[in-house]
């Protein structure tokens, strides 16, 4: 992930409007904008502009169907960023699995050698 | 952090995810499409066609070709732009979906976007799409970017390939022969 892909993640998510604007959309994938500004005590053009940050994170998609703007959440770049951090206890897991495929294939070769 | 949660609905018709790629879009797209090996962002399996084309029938088979874990029928196919097809596990019942790759040159590389529809609400099958798609992208993006996925999915590539042989015996490819 690019730095200012990742700063506008960061800068999306630090506005507890534009969370709540995230858990609506998550919660209800296909939602409208007017639906999600029902929610908030601010005009619809401050709604909007909120979710133009969101979209621009990549954090929010949004597709045209008819007149009505459908949003969707888009777990892509929260799940990059938590990767950047989670790597080390990715490479612990992969040690134990190997460490359990080892195990597994020597006890198979061990059972094949007994029956011979 | 206390911050008042909203109810989720658990069970979307669509959903969407995308990922931006640094890579070429015949790149992307010969990685999703390939029926030559295993294609590691649909989670280490082997895409199983005759020739892929509109209307054709496709399978997701297990590395070893003992197992088949989804079968599909191509709905469009406009290479190297956009590929659809429906898409039902075989260890469920549930009907089948429809997923589609959507890729579009962008900053120098490509935007590649997963839409999911047509998922049946309440269904195993809409949860396990919905939760496996970030994995789908990601792990498109790290074997396009540096040639080979996460260490944490190479590990769990071991895992599925250990755990194999408790594979629901429905699922076996004699079962699917005809789809």
């Amino acid at each position: 992930m690019k730095p200012d892909a990742m700063d506008a993640v960061f800068a999306a998510l630090a506005s507890r409007e534009r969370r709540q604007m995230l858990d609506l959309v998550l919660a209800h994938p296909g939602c409208g904008v007017n639906q999600v500004a029902a929610h908030f005590a601010m005009s619809r053009v401050g709604v909007l502009k909120h979710l133009r940050l969101l979209e621009e994170a990549g954090l929010v998609l949004s597709e045209k169907v008819g007149r009505v703007r459908r949003l969707y959440f888009n777990a892509v770049p929260i799940q990059q960023i938590h990767a950047r951090w989670s790597d080390r206890y990715g490479a612990l897991f992969a040690n134990h699995m190997v460490a359990i495929q080892e195990r597994v294939e020597s006890r198979n070769r061990q059972r094949k050698t007994n029956r011979a | 952090m206390p911050e008042p949660a909203i109810a989720r609905e658990t069970s979307p018709t669509q959903a969407l995810f995308r990922i931006h790629i640094r890579g070429s879009l015949q790149e992307v797209w010969d990685e999703i499409t390939r029926t030559d090996d295993v294609i590691p962002c649909f989670f280490n399996m082997r895409m199983h066609a005759e020739r892929l084309q509109k209307g054709a029938r496709l399978q997701m088979r297990t590395k070893s070709e003992k197992y088949v874990g989804v079968v599909g029928e191509v709905l469009e196919w406009d290479p190297p732009r956009r590929f659809a097809h429906t898409f039902r596990f075989t260890q469920m019942d549930d009907p089948p979906c429809k997923v589609s790759y959507e890729l579009v040159e962008k900053d120098d590389g490509v935007e590649f976007t997963l839409r999911i529809s047509e998922l049946t609400p309440g269904t195993k099958s809409a949860k396990q799409m919905v939760q496996g798609a970030v994995m789908i992208l990601n792990t498109l993006k790290a074997v396009i970017e540096t040639g080979r996925p996460s260490l944490g999915t190479r590990a769990l590539f071991v895992l599925f390939a250990l755990l194999e042989p408790l594979t629901p015996r429905r699922c076996r490819t004699e079962n699917w022969s005809s789809n």
